[in-house]
């Protein structure tokens, strides 16, 4: 498939990008998660897209991902009102706050951490 | 902004509204209990008779069970509260006889949210030879073990549904073939699994707490923790093989804000503390470039006693807002490309269609096992990502990217400006 983009244009492989999309879909909805930090690699590594094209793009796919597992949740009753309502503004909030810390932060240091607490989070899942 | 503050005190006022209608929901008066009897207890030959000390505990608490049974039995007690939840069991395990496997999910919507037997302290031996099992235990041979089967009453007639699940159901999204009810022995049997998957623990189940005098008389502890639902309670004692049963009395449970019964998860919670790891979690996500799901989805079934498919049927949608204004603020500058988006947003439209259901089939240690992989996979992914090669590369690519944005920014005010002059 081709794509144009601010006046260029790209190749894109729809076969690889559907299946893995799928894929991922498929997990994170089961799983509950959205996503966007493997979505983003697939397309850049995988498809090659530059940076710029894929940003707003996958967080569009992810959302097609987002809004129909929360209404399959939904009807599978596994959807919690209560807690929703508890998570909700904490997340809301987090929006606001978030980004002004993240520019008093070096990203490299904040990834180094994230890595060090995924993997002390997924051992221990593990075991 | 305006418009996520408002958004932001909508939730907050519906959220609060709702912890409110929960905490008075909870407190409901003593009384309905169908057969709750009055306290004091008068021996009777071959009777068996029960007394609590209280008639109400405020969320969670002891009560002292006093009683008397014909001498030289063994007495169980059950308790179980009125509230209900879901509990499923999907059955995989082959048939030695046939070779087949069943495929069949089990799911009942009525199972005690509280369930426990007490069982005469000198069982003790059999409760820890069930535990020693780990998570292939028995819950089954757990109750036989400790001579619990006859007491095991109030789960056993609860409906259970059947499904027969196949790969052309999975795909297109249906649980699978209804099939047709169970004798009430299969039934028996089932629930039994569908407690283990509830409360996954022999001892959540099990407590080796009568204790039995030579005369009969015995007293219990009934241990009911913090986080069990709130409302009414019930009591009945069984003696012996045969099963005399005693009469059943109720206790209530009184549940205040900012505790509340979560009615789909089954557990009663202080919403404050989901709010501040929700907070906590997500801001970090923010920084790191990932969604809180990744991190807020394991916390969350390891902290609390919540099923896997709540956690990830009430996380999903709490970023749907963030997300559509995401696309929002992209679209308004014609930063998304919406054939690519569409295009694989498709093909992820038809994951999320499956993936719910998905998350009924598997157990609760197979979700822990395969976020496990998943994180450490990310764990990968974010270390690639601050290896020197990667970081270089991204510079330029940010660089690009910013004046892109810069470019699409600039070019949204021009667009916007001849409106203003004509406005």
């Amino acid at each position: 498939m081709e794509v144009s983009f601010w006046g260029e244009s790209f190749k894109v492989n729809l076969v690889v990008g559907c299946i893995g999309g799928f894929l991922i879909a498929v997990l994170g909805s089961m799983f509950g998660f959205g996503g966007g930090p493997f979505m983003v690699p697939l397309l850049t590594v995988v498809l090659g897209l530059p940076m710029y094209l894929v940003v707003g793009s996958s967080l569009l796919a992810i959302f097609f991902n987002t809004v129909m597992g929360t209404v399959r949740h939904f009807q599978f009753g596994h959807f919690d009102l209560l807690l929703f309502c508890a998570m909700m503004p904490g997340a809301i909030l987090a929006g606001f706050v978030g980004p002004k810390i993240a520019k008093k932060l070096s990203p490299l240091m904040v990834k180094r951490i994230a890595v060090l607490g995924l993997l002390i989070l997924g051992v221990r899942l593990l075991f | 902004m305006n418009r996520k503050i408002a958004l932001l005190g909508a939730a907050l006022g519906i959220s609060a509204s709702m912890l409110f209608s929960g905490g008075s929901f909870a407190a409901q008066p003593v009384g309905m209990a169908a057969a709750a009897g009055p306290a004091g207890a008068v021996t009777a030959a071959g009777s068996v008779q029960i007394s609590l000390d209280k008639t109400s505990i405020q969320n969670g608490g002891i009560i002292h069970l006093r009683g008397s049974a014909p001498a030289g039995v063994p007495v169980y007690v059950e308790v179980w509260s009125r509230r209900t939840v879901r509990a499923d069991y999907f059955d995989t395990k082959m048939n030695k006889k046939t070779g087949n496997r069943p495929y069949i999910l089990y799911m009942t919507n009525e199972l005690p949210a509280y369930y426990r037997i007490l069982v005469p302290t000198d069982r003790q031996g059999a409760l820890e030879t069930a535990k020693a099992k780990g998570r292939s235990w028995s819950c089954r041979a757990a109750l036989k073990n400790c001579g619990a089967i006859e007491a095991f009453e109030a789960p056993a007639a609860i409906p259970i549904e059947r499904y027969h699940v196949s790969v052309v159901g999975s795909v297109i999204g249906s649980r699978g073939n209804l099939l047709p009810a169970m004798s009430p022995e299969k039934d028996r049997v089932r629930a039994m699994q569908l407690l283990k998957m509830r409360f996954r623990r022999p001892d959540a189940i099990l407590a080796p707490v009568v204790m039995t005098e030579p005369d009969g008389t015995f007293t219990a502890k009934i241990a009911v923790p913090q986080g069990s639902p709130g409302g009414t309670f019930f009591v009945r004692a069984v003696a012996g093989q045969n099963g005399v049963t005693s009469k059943t009395l109720s206790f209530q449970n009184h549940i205040a804000f900012p505790y509340v019964y979560l009615n789909v998860a089954g557990t009663s919670m202080d919403l404050f503390w989901p709010f501040l790891l929700s907070f906590v979690v997500c801001t970090f996500g923010v920084l790191m470039g990932a969604g809180g799901g990744f991190i807020l989805n394991p916390l969350l079934v390891l902290i609390w006693p919540l099923p896997a498919t709540v956690v990830a049927g009430t996380v999903m949608p709490t970023v749907l807002f963030s997300q559509a204004t995401g696309i929002y603020n992209y679209s308004k500058i014609k930063f998304i490309s919406w054939k690519l988006g569409i295009a694989i947003g498709l093909a992820m439209l038809l994951g999320g269609f499956i993936g719910p259901e998905l998350t009924e089939l598997i157990t609760l240690s197979q979700f822990k096992f395969v976020f496990g992989i998943i994180l450490i996979l990310l764990a990968g992914l974010m270390a690639w990502q601050t290896t020197p090669g990667y970081v270089a590369r991204n510079k330029k690519e940010k660089a690009i990217l910013d004046q892109f944005q810069k470019k699409a920014r600039e070019a949204a005010a021009k667009r916007a400006k001849p409106e203003l002059e004509t406005a």
